[in-house]
């Protein structure tokens, strides 16, 4: 038993999971690697009550830290929990970039190793203030730099760390098999009328970034389905103003949160038609389960989505397209999609293959000792001599 | 003789309002004119005659004040050294001057101007350094008065910036000079104080624009730093506390030069020219947040003057030597705090363009 080692998951709220993807992934991570070794996962005290709190779950023991794993208190949260498992961990698998501070003096002092997922491309969102934005695009840098093997969640996300630091990104989705078909039943149908005939759904934060607004014009001029939208609505003046406007349109039914998930469940499984307005940098998990649920999508346009989804949806970037998407779609064309959407998620997106994909990285970087650049091992010569051979382009990949 | 500042300013700065009319056909009929390219913002030819029009309503103001105050003549080799700055400024500028052979003629004027005595005799006390030896007050000199005359010459990258950052320090000097009772020296800081805001009337306009060119940049930074010089050594034989002045002196002209040490060791670190055409100043980096000309401008002088700020309360706090100090640091935490997020910019465009395609 020589060979268990230790593994110290950092960065998420904790398990049982019942945030997002990272909380689900943690759970996943627990049962397929707990197998061979020994898993502790960091929890956020504030989220789960002291009367709810165990030491251990499905064989990982749990550490609470009284703070939250989100925000700027996710600073402190990471650091902590890095500079605890400093005394007993030999793998940090750390989700998110916020303690990434800590990364140089980890590598320079120990013989830990780092496997850090980015997550995104977090400092480009418009969610963050001018200084949270600063700190995320040094981190991240600070991550990329300072691990043995970072993670990104998309391709489009590999393409850019590619570029920006001559690593090479592994690429790890999140698995969607956790979502369930629900039949439609009379007493759904009596809660929610449109049930009876199609409908387009969509759930998500009620943000800019999710292009909502755009999505619900483009319904308001449209007669082909009904358009039924869940988020947090009350969170934001953009979602109230949103809500104001469009709560009372015909082809438009505004629902708030709704915190049930076979309720959610129901009409997201149900649906005609998917559509995903996220462009923000990254696989979204909301898509990846649709994606399962067999249903057609019609996506925002941007790489990531075309990447998650194998450029076999339908896309738009702005209303004209949508609507035009929205009309000209056949009802027989639209299960063809879905079809191709869970052939994908199927191959794809369970948790079962994410979980490998992490236990193959535990096994590589305990044998790792440096990360290896995509750049040529000329781009290591000083630079006076690439300068006097013409060969100083080999120290970027600028191509432009 | 007091009410010779407030007429001085006034006159040069009718003089150089109707002066710029004028001066900007003939411009355009000799081609005295900068052309659009892809380093420069503008896009329609613009005439370079500032300095031109800035020298000829100085020297008026000064005929109209040598009756009321001869001792002025006092400064004519200074003078007479500007002009021969201008001129060469001017022939650059319409036919393209060698860079060495500028700096040949620079040196030899920063010489001549050692040789008249004004010269930077002692650090003030800037790492407890005052008094210095003979050869190495001429070798200091020699580099400050070029260096800064390039230095100010590279900052005029745009609208209103070379002009608004001269304007500030003339406006410091005077004071100083009022304050130190050197009266006649103040008038020379009131001339242009006056050229320059009637300058900068065309210069941050869009239909009657004209720039001053590198005859202005040149010979603006010339009397800035012949004045620093000149100021330094009067005050300190002056007054026994000179060195707030010190502090003043050399907190408006920092900026600019910190900025081109700062550009040059960049440029020669990537292997290139330090003198390399790029777009790497602290304007440029300004602008790369997507402020306009006139904002960027406004930020830059609001950087100066807050340097000067920090400069008197460290000075208050811990002497001139943690004064100086602070003002680098701050300067160094600016820019590179724009650097950095500049660096942030690119990469957003960058993304945004890989993310539609």
């Amino acid at each position: 038993m020589s060979n268990r080692k230790q593994i110290a998951i950092i960065g998420t709220v904790g398990v049982p999971a019942n945030y997002g993807g990272f909380e689900t992934l943690a759970e996943h991570l627990i049962e397929d690697l707990g197998q061979k070794h020994d898993i502790t996962i960091y929890c956020s005290g504030k989220k789960y009550d002291k009367k709810n709190r165990v030491s251990t779950y499905k064989g990982a023991k749990l550490k609470y830290l009284p703070l939250d794993a989100n925000g700027i208190q996710s600073i402190p949260y990471d650091t902590l929990s890095i500079l605890h498992a400093l005394f007993y961990a030999d793998v940090f698998l750390i989700l998110g970039v916020a303690g990434a501070w800590l990364l140089p003096f980890v590598r320079f002092f120990t013989n830990k190793k780092i496997i850090i997922s980015i997550d995104g491309i977090e400092w480009k969102r418009d969610k963050w203030n001018l200084l949270a934005k600063w700190y995320l695009f040094w981190a991240e840098s600070l991550a990329v730099k300072y691990s043995h093997i970072d993670i990104s969640d998309n391709e489009a996300i590999q393409d850019y760390t590619a570029a920006r630091y001559g690593f090479l990104s592994r690429i790890i989705e999140y698995g969607a098999d956790h979502t369930l078909k629900v039949p439609i039943s009379n007493e759904s149908i009596e809660k929610y009328s449109f049930l009876k005939s199609q409908y387009a759904f969509k759930v998500c934060r009620i943000e800019p970034e999710n292009n909502v607004h755009l999505i619900l014009e483009a319904f308001t001029m449209t007669e082909r389905m009904p358009l039924v939208i869940v988020g947090n609505w009350d969170k934001s003046l953009y979602g109230v103003s949103l809500k104001s406007q469009y709560s009372n349109h015909p082809n438009i039914h505004v629902l708030d949160p709704i915190y049930d998930q076979a309720n959610l469940d129901i009409l997201r499984s149900n649906a005609a038609l998917y559509v995903h307005g996220h462009s923000a940098g990254g696989t979204n998990p909301s898509l990846v389960e649709a994606m399962y649920l067999g249903l057609p999508i019609l996506a925002y346009g941007v790489s990531y989505n075309k990447v998650t989804t194998e450029n076999k949806a339908l896309y738009f970037l702005d209303r004209e397209n949508l609507i035009k998407e929205i009309n000209n779609i056949y009802t027989s064309k639209l299960k063809t999609i879905g079809k191709e959407m869970e052939i994908i998620a199927k191959r794809r997106y369970t948790w079962a293959h994410i979980a490998h994909k992490y236990n193959l990285l535990i096994d590589e970087v305990l044998n790792v000792k440096t990360k290896t650049s995509i750049l040529s091992s000329m781009a290591n010569l000083p630079n006076k001599t690439l300068l006097k051979n013409g060969l100083a382009h080999l120290k970027t990949l600028n191509t432009f | 003789m007091n009410t010779l500042f407030p007429i001085s300013i006034l006159s040069s700065f009718v003089l150089t309002l109707l002066i710029i009319p004028p001066l900007r056909k003939v411009a355009i009929a000799i081609n005295l004119v900068d052309k659009p390219n892809k380093r420069k913002v503008h896009v329609m030819p613009v005439p370079l005659v500032g300095g031109i029009a800035i020298f000829i309503s100085t020297a008026l103001s000064f005929g109209l004040v040598i009756p009321h105050n001869p001792e002025i003549l006092h400064y004519k080799n200074i003078f007479f050294s500007s002009v021969i700055l201008l001129i060469m400024g001017a022939i650059d500028d319409r036919f393209d001057l060698k860079a060495s052979m500028k700096l040949v003629i620079q040196l030899v004027i920063a010489h001549y101007v050692f040789s008249l005595g004004i010269k930077l005799e002692s650090l003030h006390g800037l790492f407890g350094v005052h008094e210095v030896d003979d050869q190495i007050q001429y070798i200091l000199t020699i580099i400050i008065i070029t260096g800064v005359i390039n230095a100010y010459n590279l900052m005029d990258g745009i609208d209103g910036l070379a002009a608004g950052i001269a304007l500030i320090a003339f406006v410091t000097f005077l004071i100083i000079s009022i304050l130190t009772n050197q009266k006649s020296i103040g008038l020379i800081f009131a001339t242009n104080i006056g050229a320059l805001m009637a300058f900068l009337r065309f210069n941050l306009s869009s239909k009657i624009k004209i720039f001053m060119g590198d005859a202005g940049s040149i010979m603006l930074g010339f009397i800035l730093v012949v004045s620093s010089l000149y100021l330094l050594q009067n005050t300190s034989q002056l007054h026994n506390q000179s060195s707030l002045q010190v502090l003043a002196v050399l907190a408006v002209m920092l900026v600019p030069v910190f900025d081109a040490l700062r550009v040059f060791r960049k440029r020669m670190k990537s292997g290139k020219s330090p003198f390399y055409a790029d777009k790497t100043h602290l304007h440029h980096l300004l602008l790369g947040l997507g402020l306009k000309h006139r904002r960027a401008t406004l930020h830059m002088i609001g950087i100066i003057i807050t340097i000067l700020i920090i400069g008197l309360i460290s000075y208050k706090l811990g002497g001139i030597t943690f004064s100086i100090i602070s003002m680098v640091f701050i300067i160094f935490m600016v820019t590179s705090l724009l650097h950095f997020h500049n660096k942030l910019l690119k990469w957003k465009n960058a993304i945004k363009d890989s993310e539609i395609k």
